[in-house]
């Protein structure tokens, strides 16, 4: 028994010792890891009840989920200037569209603000889907815009200040599942669809900006109107979306939530790819 | 050795006689190599897939019966949601340590097949699979269709929208074969989709029947490879009819035991640090809801590749129409399987060689062989990867439509240059003789008629080593071994030689003379046996006396 167990090299003892502390002290660090998590979990659900009954008290009945606002008309010679330097190469001066680009009288203030705001207007390239990208005029300037081109027709929804406090989150989860996630997928990481064609992230996007796609319906996005989802509907979608960027999000490094594609990723070349190393290590090799 | 073990041991040994049968097997070799190591990687995750999954079965509920949820993850409160999900909510987020469990059995799947597959590929490439060993080759190709089925069982159960979707593939996939179809998907599904019987089915079959033929199966895989004793690589003194390697206790049983270790702390480690499936992120499945980018895990992603690609055609054969899908879901994995447990018989049909092979093949040494597999291998590969089309589209910022036809042209261009490269690879580093070998030294001269001739250098014809360029290292030896197995071996060569293996080696007595021993180069522990011979050394050994006592004993019962 002595005589044999010598025979064991002294990498492979190494294994064993390390391999054993190893996987001891990361068992127990999942442990605790999620013992933790779980109690913080809870703690925070506790919170969020309060929260939402508190907010059942005083915000309460009659507060309207949303508002629907047109900016100032005050602000319209501005919006004017504006319009004139940044828009009108392509949707003309009075806004009535051309052959590059579409009438915006009548669309409302919401329409507008969503484009200029999240820096798709003005276009970069008109063959491709806008994307985002760092806007180019301030909130007052955008406002001003939308003040312009709203002026110059009646219609179309003015900018939403959407109550969030008073939404019901899970009602926003069912209703994100039944109408978004068949694009936006249902992390809201956004996907390519078709030719040239995607759903974009919903990852960063305001509360406003939410509210105002789903009632304007921008690019290939469908319109979502007062007959298909009520205020309320619309400001629990919002509130789901808002909760969505910062998820309760236990279990570890969250692989970008794309699920199956990074995890088989992970699983094969850091999971089976480190076992492989290791098995490399205590393992013998060719002999010549 | 203790008191108590020996004394144990021989309470044992004079009621169950274990001691026969038990000294060779703590004697049998297994030759040490690291691409052996694949296979026991896909039997420890096994192991890890074991225990975590009777903790989940504890705290899981396989029922698809709608309750209101009321449990602690606020976004779902109050919606109506399966038992089933509701309890896989209820394991992430209220049982300790039940989200680390959970994510330890979801990524041990992941590895227990990626292991399996490895493995497939090392047994293919060094064939492996040839006589004797076609029907443990046949076991191991049931064993990772039981895995990916199971896999993708199991990756149903919590009830998501994204594994909903995934059953909702899987009714149309069964629907979808001619005649019988329809008939079979109600007869799985207990009727029309989605029903109530699906998750409690899947559960009972997961949890069950799966498992139960995996140990079976697994046990026969691993009791066939000790009866016919693991193959090796060649190498110089390892022949047909030999093994050599470590002995398997201690040596190999630790070594082994402590990549068991390994394996279970590479699994913990990710399901403590990286999440697996956040199903509380996708919600309850109910039928009229999607979400777009609906992944497979990755041993079904071939599947969804091959369903992706498939261009919409639509075939009629006698007055009906079989289903698009019937050829990339039905038709492909079935020639897929058939072709790969049949691989060993399809290969002797072409190669009409019906010899015993203990040695392993060089990939390189079958070019044939090796860029064959490397094609096929890459066909699969492509399908794969086609899996992720979306999310490659999406990340890379180019089109869908892009992606998926770069896709169908490289699954049917790759294949073919893959296999080529290789073939042209292997044949530029197969082995040749005399390669690598140093040359003889020679002196050459020139005469007066400016005729050369080269002559070897005096005094060193055999072989023309240079002495003082290349001296080998000297390599410790292992005197306690020698001195034992001496022991063992005289004893032993009478008797085992004609016990176990005597049908697969002709003439073994007289190699086992030159063969015994301790190797020259290699390390510790490691020497040589002949393929026949069960024991030389080890917890036994040595103890001549000790044996004879024993065998005595059973000749007395």
């Amino acid at each position: 028994m002595k005589v044999s167990l010598r025979s064991l090299n002294s990498s492979k003892a190494r294994a064993l010792g390390i391999s054993a502390l190893l996987s001891t002290a990361v068992g127990f660090a999942g442990m605790l890891a999620f013992g933790g998590s779980s109690a913080a979990a809870q703690q925070a659900t506790q919170q969020t009840s309060v929260k939402e009954a508190k907010s059942v008290t005083f915000t309460q009945a009659n507060a309207p989920a949303i508002v629907y606002k047109n900016p100032p008309s005050s602000l319209i010679p501005e919006g004017r200037t504006l319009f004139i330097e940044n828009c009108s190469t392509c949707h003309g001066i009075d806004a009535g569209g051309s052959s590059r680009a579409p009438n915006l009288q009548g669309l409302g203030a919401a329409t507008i603000d969503f484009w200029v705001y999240t820096g798709r207007m003005p276009l970069e390239d008109p063959t491709v889907q806008a994307v985002q990208k760092p806007r180019k005029f301030t909130r007052q300037q955008t406002l001003a815009i939308a003040a312009y081109v709203s002026s110059l027709a009646p219609g179309g929804p003015g900018i939403p200040s959407v109550n969030v406090t008073g939404a019901n989150i899970s009602q926003g989860q069912s209703l994100f599942s039944t109408n978004c996630a068949a694009c936006h997928t249902i992390t809201g990481v956004g996907d390519a669809l078709a030719n040239n064609v995607y759903a974009p992230s919903l990852y960063g996007v305001g509360a406003t900006q939410i509210a105002e796609a789903v009632r304007t319906g921008p690019g290939n996005m469908p319109r979502f109107g007062n007959g298909t989802l009520s205020n309320a509907q619309v400001a629990d979608i919002v509130k789901y979306v808002l909760y969505l960027q910062r998820p309760q999000d236990p279990g570890g490094l969250a692989l970008g939530h794309v699920g199956p594609v990074t995890e088989g990723f992970v699983g094969i070349l850091i999971g089976l790819g480190g076992l492989m190393l290791f098995g490399y290590w205590v393992g013998g090799r060719a002999q010549r | 050795m203790n008191k108590r073990v020996e004394k144990t041991t021989e309470w044992l040994d004079e009621r169950l006689g274990i001691a026969k049968g038990g000294r060779s097997s703590l004697n049998k070799i297994f030759p040490d190599h690291w691409s052996f190591m694949l296979g026991e990687i896909a039997l420890y995750s096994f192991i890890v897939l074991l225990f975590t999954g009777v903790f989940l079965t504890l705290f899981y509920v396989p029922s698809t019966q709608q309750i209101i949820y009321h449990g602690s993850y606020a976004p779902l409160r109050g919606q109506s949601m399966s038992e089933a999900y509701a309890s896989t909510l209820h394991i992430s987020f209220s049982v300790r340590a039940g989200l680390v469990m959970r994510q330890m059995h979801h990524w041990a799947a992941n590895i227990f097949i990626a292991a399996i597959v490895v493995h497939l590929c090392r047994v293919f490439f060094t064939g492996s699979f040839r006589k004797p060993r076609e029907i443990n080759w046949i076991i191991g190709s049931i064993l990772l269709i039981l895995a990916i089925v199971n896999g993708f069982i199991g990756y149903s159960l919590p009830d998501d929208l994204i594994s909903g979707t995934g059953i909702r593939i899987a009714f149309s996939i069964v629907e979808s074969v001619p005649l019988v179809g329809s008939y079979l998907a109600f007869f799985l599904f207990g009727g029309n989709y989605p029903g109530n019987a699906i998750i409690p089915r899947f559960y009972t079959i997961h949890v069950l029947l799966v498992p139960a033929l995996i140990v079976g199966l697994l046990a026969a895989h691993l009791g066939i490879m000790y009866h016919q004793k693991h193959t090796q690589y060649p190498a110089p003194k390892r022949t047909n009819k030999n093994v050599v390697g470590t002995v398997f206790w201690p040596t190999y049983a630790l070594e082994a035991g402590g990549f068991f270790f390994i394996t279970a702390a590479v699994i913990a480690a990710l399901g403590g640090l990286v999440q697996i499936n956040p199903i509380w992120l996708y919600g309850p499945y109910v039928p009229y809801k999607v979400s777009y980018a609906v992944q497979p895990d990755w041993y079904m992603g071939w599947l969804d590749g091959a369903l992706r690609l498939m261009p919409s055609w639509e075939v009629v054969g006698f007055g009906h129409m079989i289903p698009n899908v019937f050829f990339p879901a039905v038709l492909l994995p079935g020639l897929t399987f058939t072709a790969l447990s049949l691989w060993p018989f399809i290969e002797k049909k072409i190669t009409k060689d019906d010899e015993v092979h203990n040695l392993c093949d060089r990939p390189r040494d079958n070019p044939w062989r090796t860029s064959l597999g490397v094609g096929i291998l890459t066909f699969y590969i492509v399908l794969f990867f086609a899996s992720s089309t979306d999310v490659l589209a999406n990340t890379f910022n180019t089109s869908l439509n892009l992606v998926l036809w770069t896709f169908r042209v490289l699954l049917i261009a790759l294949p073919p240059v893959a296999g080529y490269v290789t073939y042209m690879l292997t044949k530029e580093t197969e082995v040749v003789e005399e390669a690598g070998s140093r040359r003889p030294p020679v002196v050459i001269t020139r005469s007066l008629d400016g005729e050369y001739h080269s002559v070897p250098v005096a005094g060193d014809e055999a072989g023309g080593v240079v002495k003082e360029e290349f001296e080998p290292m000297e390599v410790p030896e292992e005197k306690e071994y020698e001195s034992f197995m001496g022991g063992v071996a005289s004893e032993h060569r009478d008797k085992d030689l004609v016990g176990v293996g005597e049908s697969s080696s002709k003439g073994g007595g007289s190699a086992f003379h030159d063969e015994i021993g301790p190797s020259r180069s290699g390390g510790s522990g490691i020497f040589r046996v002949p393929r026949n011979l069960p024991g030389s050394g080890g917890l036994f050994g040595g103890r001549g006396s000790r044996r004879q006592r024993r065998r005595g004993g059973q000749d007395r019962q």
